[in-house]
């Protein structure tokens, strides 16, 4: 059973589909469309709005910022969605005051890579729409139009203080398709999650996913896999050229492609080796876009100077391994490693590819954070907890709205009964813009329509 | 050598001392079960486990070891498939299933004890495993129990079980595989002689997984006999029912494994005595078997009275089965009671399934014991040294010297670069 379960993984997170077809895309598509405007920002617009908000001042707790820094005898006052002050003996009109002596408040967790509804619970195939199997390159496809805006998975990762999810699509593909940055939030559309603002991402990978679902008809070696990404930006140049003198022609693909050669959509990219990163930099600079984030990184740490150097993060875990031959060379220091990289200008995430690690991203840091100082590293809790917040916000575009506890930002908040870096410590309430979304000592959660008729989850 | 004394006694006797093997721990927290973490010195030799005292004179002949602030706990007792699989993706480093054997295989005995997830998983606390069969067809093969310490030679108790899995995970009818089972079982029971049994075709023409040697045959002989228990594998609350049902038709003992829904029909496995093995943290309705599944479950089971034991089966699970550590900290945040929650991870695993000598820290036992800095189911606390059958274990993992490698300031190459 136990294997049965990795199998599981593998198959459905890392591997994707073997299946092999000719892609119904592989043709260009041309034409003219007079609509269209601007795609990642046009008509697939958010609607997301928020519940409404509390008018709260949270005293008394200990507050890491997400920012680094942690501040004692400090009070947050947030109403209208946005924090509004942060400080000493806060007063606003209105406000309720609520005594959280013996608490911990973080920002909102960001999950730089999920993929909760594209993969979601129950997990079976009819609903298993993570991965477009059919092409090495699927640059055309968006993860938001396969999302189950009813997974019951959502409300599991907002009771470990998630409050903003980035959502991938599978690693099957050289280029997989654009992620999209979703809140926390539930409703019956997937343009209602959507993080207003948020730009889109290109999901890349390398390695062994791709060369195996595509070896019979390449590619088949990480050569292969280089000279596929080499050609799709080629073509995409070409594209881009083209709108100069026909600037109504659409290409999804392409478009997809421009949009990160042009810096509007951020560059994901699952990749284990150390070396192949160094690859993936490479064709970077070749074709002069920005990599916002290396996946899974497994080795990062053999490189953290060279991605400090880049400006690029790498999503991690604490300790997974063992899975496949690119994932061998664990380090449980590897977050740590990144994270103080010349002299702590290194950008570590600590993300989870993982219904189940999403609901305790926390416990991840710590395991993450106690490996880097028996490692030798003096890194403060504060810190570990940029490792959820800011910098995943980074990584996603969204520090200006969220991420980090300050003045106008989104009141993205987590009250946790505890340190948040304890395994016994649980997020008590969660606010999304200001609004009360879960509450565990009220028994207050959403729950999806896939939820009705079935005994619900509950708190103690 | 072996004593036979009172404390008292041991203060006035001459003891002729295995100065190799002898080791007095003293004033640990010492997990003691039901009663929790009590100050005690315990002292060990010849690689058993003497005496757990409160005030131990001192043993000239003996290592001492002042762990005053640590946690001692019994060596963690792991359900996983360690030695057995190396990297999970790359078949040929598999050994968990087998094409020739159903119900007589035994995985254990491919197990590596250089593999790098035991060595990993060792330096985190782990004393010994519960060795798991992969799936295979209708019965995984057997449950053996290995220690894995350092060196060639290992201490195995087994088999232990039979494994298999019931509910949509077999590829039938769920009916069908009821009426399978209680067919194929009653055929093996009127069997005169297995040993003169070459191998049979249960079904002629059929599935492949229907054949079974004289080896397999003898396997679920121990079952019927009440030698071993079957181990099931079943998460749908209707399908425990059916389970219990079919283990008492057929007077066989039962565990039970995994569970997700086991909460809503605790009190059925509280009153049948079925011990379960589950993971805490599974809480996803992960199959339409296990949509009830919530973090209540160990709740719920405690509350009935189950005996529990846990696994640890997230993500990279089977390389990580150490982090059961987590899971029972988890379950002690979902209302679970800690000495029950570190029992599990320890004791209840040997009591589950009747080992010998393995899982308490009580004279007599085998000397399987870690030294923790720290609450051992806390995120942030480290192993400092792991004893196990009295023999102080080398912790050292590629994982640090790849850690080490690149923490070092140096300008070469990694190649050139320190291995420790």
């Amino acid at each position: 059973m136990i294997r049965n379960y990795l199998l599981l993984i593998i198959v459905i997170l890392l591997y994707g589909c073997s299946e092999q077809a000719s892609s119904i895309f592989s043709q260009d598509i041309d034409g003219s469309a007079a609509k269209f405007e601007d795609d990642t920002h046009g008509t697939y617009n958010s609607t997301y709005r928020p519940l409404s908000s509390e008018n709260i001042i949270i005293k008394n707790a200990i507050i890491f910022d997400g920012n680094g820094n942690k501040l004692e005898n400090t009070e947050i006052h947030f109403s209208d969605g946005l924090i509004q002050a942060i400080g000493q003996e806060l007063v606003a009109e209105g406000a309720e005051v609520i005594d959280a002596s013996g608490k911990y408040i973080t920002p909102g967790i960001i999950d730089i890579h999920s993929h909760m509804g594209v993969y979601p619970a129950p997990s079976v195939r009819t609903s298993s729409d993570g991965n477009e199997a059919t092409n090495p390159v699927t640059a055309e496809v968006w993860a938001e139009h396969s999302v189950w805006s009813q997974d019951p998975q959502y409300k599991l990762a907002l009771a470990g203080g998630v409050t903003t999810f980035h959502v991938l699509p599978g690693s099957a593909n050289l280029f997989g398709g654009r992620g999209v940055t979703l809140k926390n939030v539930s409703s019956n559309t997937v343009p209602d999650m959507k993080f207003p603002n948020a730009p889109h991402s290109l999901k890349m990978a390398c390695g062994e996913n791709p060369k195996r679902v595509y070896s019979s008809r390449g590619p088949s070696t990480r050569m292969g896999n280089v000279a596929g990404y080499r050609q799709a930006w080629i073509e995409a140049e070409n594209f881009k050229n083209s709108l100069e003198s026909s600037p109504s022609r659409r290409n999804l693909r392409y478009e997809t492609l421009v949009g990160v050669l042009d810096g509007e959509i951020l560059s994901h990219i699952h990749c284990y080796r150390a070396d192949e990163m160094a690859t993936m930099i490479n064709i970077a600079e070749e074709f002069d876009y920005k990599i916002a984030a290396f996946h899974h990184a497994v080795e990062a740490y053999k490189i953290a100077d060279l991605l400090a150097d880049n400006n690029i993060c790498a999503a991690l875990w604490a300790d997974w391994w063992g899975f496949k031959h690119e994932a061998y060379d664990m380090s449980i220091a590897n977050v740590a490693i990144v994270d103080q990289a010349r002299n702590g200008q290194g950008c570590a995430i600590v993300h989870s590819d993982s219904e189940n690690g999403i609901q305790r991203l926390n416990q991840e840091a710590a395991k993450a954070l106690s490996a880097g100082r028996e490692a030798g590293f003096e890194i403060s809790d504060a810190r570990a907890i940029t490792w959820l917040t800011k910098n995943p916000a980074i990584a996603a575009g969204i520090l200006e709205q969220t991420g980090t506890i300050e003045i106008g930002k989104n009141a993205d908040i987590v009250v946790w009964s505890g340190h948040p870096l304890s395994v016994y410590s649980k997020a008590d309430q969660v606010y999304i813009d200001g609004a009360l979304t879960f509450d565990r000592l009220n028994n207050f959660m959403p729950h999806t329509d896939f939820d009705l008729g079935i005994e619900l989850w509950e708190s103690e | 050598m072996k004593y036979f004394f009172s404390t008292f006694l041991f203060i006035s006797f001459v003891l002729i001392p295995h100065a190799d093997d002898m080791v007095v721990v003293k004033n640990a927290n010492v997990f003691l079960g039901q009663n929790g973490f009590l100050q005690k010195d315990i002292l060990i030799d010849e690689g058993e486990i003497i005496l757990v005292e409160d005030n131990l004179p001192s043993v000239p002949e003996a290592e001492l070891i002042d762990a005053k602030g640590k946690y001692v706990t019994p060596g963690l007792i792991v359900f996983s498939a360690l030695g057995l699989i190396e990297i999970a993706s790359i078949d040929q480093t598999d050994d968990t299933t087998s094409n020739y054997y159903n119900a007589g295989f035994d995985p254990s005995r491919a197990y590596n004890p250089f593999s790098q997830a035991v060595r990993l998983n060792r330096s985190k606390g782990v004393s010994s495993t519960v060795h798991m069969p992969g799936a295979s067809g209708f019965f995984s093969g057997l449950l053996t129990y290995t220690k894995i310490n350092d060196g060639l030679k290992q201490k195995k108790q087994g088999p232990l079980g039979l494994f298999t899995s019931y509910g949509e995970s077999y590829n039938d009818s769920r009916a069908a595989t009821l009426q399978f089972m209680d067919d194929f079982f009653n055929f093996v029971r009127q069997q005169d002689n297995l040993s003169q049994v070459d191998n049979i075709q249960f079904f002629s023409g059929t599935n492949n997984e229907y054949q079974f040697t004289r080896r397999d045959l003898q396997a679920v002989e121990k079952v019927l006999s009440g030698e071993i228990p079957l181990v099931v594998s079943v998460n749908k609350a209707t399908d425990i029912l059916n389970v219990i049902r079919f283990a008492d038709r057929q007077d066989i003992n039962l565990v039970l494994w995994s569970v997700d829904e086991g909460h809503l029909v605790a009190e059925e496995i509280a009153q049948a005595e079925v011990p379960v093995i589950l993971d805490p943290l599974q809480n996803i309705p992960r199959s339409f078997d296990s949509l009830n599944s919530t973090y209540l479950n160990v709740v719920k089971l405690r509350d009935a009275g189950v005996k529990m034991s846990f696994y640890y089966s997230q993500d990279a699970g089977p390389h990580n089965a150490y982090l059961a550590t987590q899971s029972a900290g988890n379950a002690v945040a979902m209302g679970l009671n800690y000495n029950d929650a570190l029992m599990s991870i320890t004791s209840n695993a040997s009591e589950i399934f009747n080992l010998v000598d393995v899982g308490i820290i009580a004279p007599g036992y085998d000397a399987d014991i870690v030294i923790w800095d720290g609450d051992p189911l806390e995120l942030m606390t480290n192993v400092e040294r792991v004893f196990i059958d009295g023999k102080d274990q080398d912790l050292s993992n590629r994982y640090k010297e790849l850690t080490n490698r690149y923490i070092e300031k140096s300008d070469l190459p990694n190649s050139y670069r320190s291995r420790k």
